[in-house]
């Protein structure tokens, strides 16, 4: 059951795209999150130290051959806060909706 | 906080369009379907030299490496290494199905090869295998392509 809550953290534009993305995934490659968003390297590491102090997400750096790789992923308090958001936003548009549809003339 | 409907819908909007990223991201990585391919035709060719004991060893080796392989990459959930698809996004039917489709074209080549071997061809399972690996590789990430499509539609339907 999830539980309509506003998250601010999670709601600017730029952190809403960057959770939504993690939230469809397992781990997303700090590279594709910066390229998909148009990011630059300092913007979104800016947004993934605001969401790491929230603990919604947790960076990870995988030791794998030579390359350096940076694994982002979404923790599961920040997946509950994000499924939250997304409830709250419904409920939102779907009052609004409601109020829209009994202003109708008949 | 007091959001207006219209900044909710918009953000709902934010939200949908990353699901759509990563939706586009489904599928099996290139190297599995042109690995299947060859493999194919290596097995038809080995098949055509009537040797019995390496056609079983053959059929032995190519279905342990695929087995090997499969699981990793089937599930559409890895096509490139930059991230790794959330399992409520991918169709849980895809390695069934694309399981299901390899046996049809086995299915295809066998009942090629003795069609062609019935014409006088020399060498029926190699010619049909060539078939057979075109089909894998133009029709495999066509499948996925419909799978992405399908993931797309019932996303919207959230």
């Amino acid at each position: 059951m999830i539980t309509a809550q506003f998250d601010e953290l999670i709601h600017p534009s730029t952190r809403l795209s960057i959770v939504a993305l993690l939230a469809a995934a397992d781990w997303v490659e700090f590279s594709f999150v910066r390229d998909q968003l148009s990011l630059s390297d300092s913007a979104l590491s800016k947004q993934l130290s605001t969401l790491e102090d929230a603990r919604y997400v947790r960076v990870e750096r995988p030791t794998n051959g030579r390359r350096r790789r940076v694994h982002v992923r979404l923790t599961d308090a920040g997946r509950t806060a994000f499924r939250g958001h997304v409830a709250a936003l419904q409920a939102i548009v779907g009052v609004a909706q409601s109020r829209n549809g009994e202003a109708q003339p008949r | 906080m007091d959001v207006p409907p219209l900044e909710a819908r918009a953000a709902l909007d934010t939200v949908e369009k990353s699901r759509l990223r990563v939706i586009d991201e489904i599928g099996l990585p290139q190297w599995y379907w042109w690995g299947l391919a060859l493999g194919w035709i290596i097995l038809g060719w080995v098949t055509d030299l009537n040797y019995p004991w390496l056609t079983a060893a053959a059929t032995l080796v190519f279905g342990a490496v695929h087995s090997a392989v499969a699981p990793r990459v089937i599930n559409g959930r890895h096509r490139s290494n930059q991230l790794s698809v959330n399992a409520d996004i991918v169709d849980r039917h895809l390695p069934a199905l694309v399981l299901g489709g390899l046996i049809i074209l086995a299915g295809i080549t066998v009942a090629g090869a003795v069609a062609i071997s019935a014409d006088g061809a020399q060498h029926p399972v190699t010619i049909t295998s060539i078939f057979v690996a075109v089909v894998i590789v133009l029709g495999g990430p066509r499948l996925l392509a419909a799978v992405r499509r399908r993931a797309v539609r019932s996303s919207a339907r959230r």
